[in-house]
């Protein structure tokens, strides 16, 4: 996943460094980040959110540029609104997915950009689809990404369980982040948390001296 | 990346009246990957004399053991203690007898003299040396240190008062850091002792 250093970074451009998740369950999605975004070692801004609502039930994790990621998630939000009217329902969130996959591919040695679309569908249910930077298209059960991430794959396979609860979903993400916060310097700050089932969303966050883990 | 930037830290120096106060962080990390979060990077010269260095973490190490075994062999010879201006001279010797392939760090000296005034320098990896009344800063976010030093520092403060400064002008500077964090420590320094405390701060 990519990360501020990464080859391509252009001198002086604001990156997310960062760690961002979703994980999907029975009736719906979490999805969390945390809120460092640098310049380089400069933190620009320790309170950013990094978890962009596409639509009412579907949201999108961003990570890499800042810039990119940010017209990314322009371009997705108006073509969703514009179909959703089109087609007079809520949009799928494979439809999100895809339109934002369209984006990152055909525009490949342009971006910088690694994203995790989450939502909820009356089709589907709960669903996660990541998009690392190729422009690969991806359903997963649960998505990790962003320059932390690197350091909690073990974690992650360790602790996931198939079928968990919405409670259990919202503490796995928890915990996950606040470990890749503790090592990777390009992460840090509170930690955002987003619930979409299908009663609607709920925006929470959690305190840096609040964090479920921390040396 | 510069190589000074490799591992991180950050370091403040202060004066207050009678007494001086030193600050640094305790990350210890690989570019963006924090691997401890309990380096030292002050380290007791003698009872009223104490160095902070940053930069690359072994030549903070290497340095350090050094400037001890220096002083040790001064004392052993001249059966006395090394005054801090001394002490700050030879260590921008032994830095610039490196010139043309450096040390990396960039050390900081605070200590009371011999009439318990304070004393206050700093250098950079070739040894140039500044020394201040008020005080100095080191490492990879120099520039917030000084912004926050800038506004919060003022003239003859209290020991207690000169441990709140520093201990908010540190942690507010590496808050704004990728690479400095993960623990704090600060020792303040007065005629009739050292106090050494570890901050609380954010471990992220």
């Amino acid at each position: 996943m990519s990360g501020a250093f990464e080859s391509g970074a252009r001198k002086g451009e604001v990156a997310t460094g960062t760690t961002i998740m979703a994980v999907a369950f029975e009736g719906g999605v979490v999805l969390g980040a945390d809120s460092r975004v640098s310049t380089g070692t400069y933190i620009a801004n320790r309170v950013s959110d990094k978890v962009a609502a596409l639509h009412d039930s579907i949201y999108m994790c961003r990570s890499g540029s800042a810039a990119d990621t940010q017209a990314i998630s322009d371009y997705v939000r108006y073509f969703l609104a514009s179909h959703a009217t089109e087609i007079n329902r809520p949009p799928t969130v494979k439809t999100a997915a895809t339109l934002a996959r369209k984006l990152c591919y055909e525009n490949k040695d342009a971006l910088m950009a690694g994203v995790i679309v989450g939502g909820y569908d009356p089709i589907e249910g709960g669903s996660v689809y990541v998009i690392p930077l190729g422009g690969t298209l991806m359903k997963m059960p649960f998505a990790i990404g962003g320059s932390g991430s690197t350091y909690i794959y073990g974690a992650v396979d360790a602790n996931y369980k198939p079928n968990m609860t919405k409670e259990e979903c919202q503490e796995f993400v928890k915990k996950s982040i606040a470990h890749a916060m503790a090592r990777d310097g390009s992460s840090g700050g509170i930690i955002r948390l987003v619930t979409v089932d299908a009663t609607g969303t709920t925006r929470d966050y959690i305190p840096g001296d609040q964090l479920p883990y921390g040396p | 990346m510069s190589i000074l930037q490799y591992n991180g830290g950050a370091i403040i120096a202060m004066t207050g009246k009678d007494c001086v106060a030193i600050a640094s962080d305790t990350r210890l990390g690989l570019q963006q990957q924090t691997v401890a979060c309990d380096f030292q990077k002050g380290f007791k010269m003698n009872d009223k004399l104490y160095m902070g260095v940053t930069g690359l973490a072994t030549d903070v190490m290497t340095l350090s053991q050094l400037l001890k075994f220096r002083m040790n062999l001064y004392k052993l010879r001249e059966d006395r203690e090394m005054k801090p201006a001394v002490f700050s001279a030879l260590l921008t010797s032994i830095l610039y007898e490196k010139r043309f392939g450096p040390y990396f760090t960039e050390p900081v000296v605070a200590g009371l003299d011999e009439n318990n005034q304070p004393f206050l320098s700093a250098m950079d990896l070739i040894g140039a040396p500044v020394s201040t009344s008020d005080f100095v800063v080191a490492g990879t976010c120099t520039p917030n240190l000084y912004g926050m030093c800038e506004t919060m520092y003022r003239p003859d403060m209290s020991p207690d008062e000169l441990f709140e400064t520093i201990s908010q002008c540190l942690l507010a500077s590496c808050d704004r850091d990728a690479l400095s964090g993960w623990g704090a420590v600060v020792t303040v320094i007065t005629p009739e002792g050292v106090t050494t405390r570890k901050l609380k701060g954010r471990m992220d």
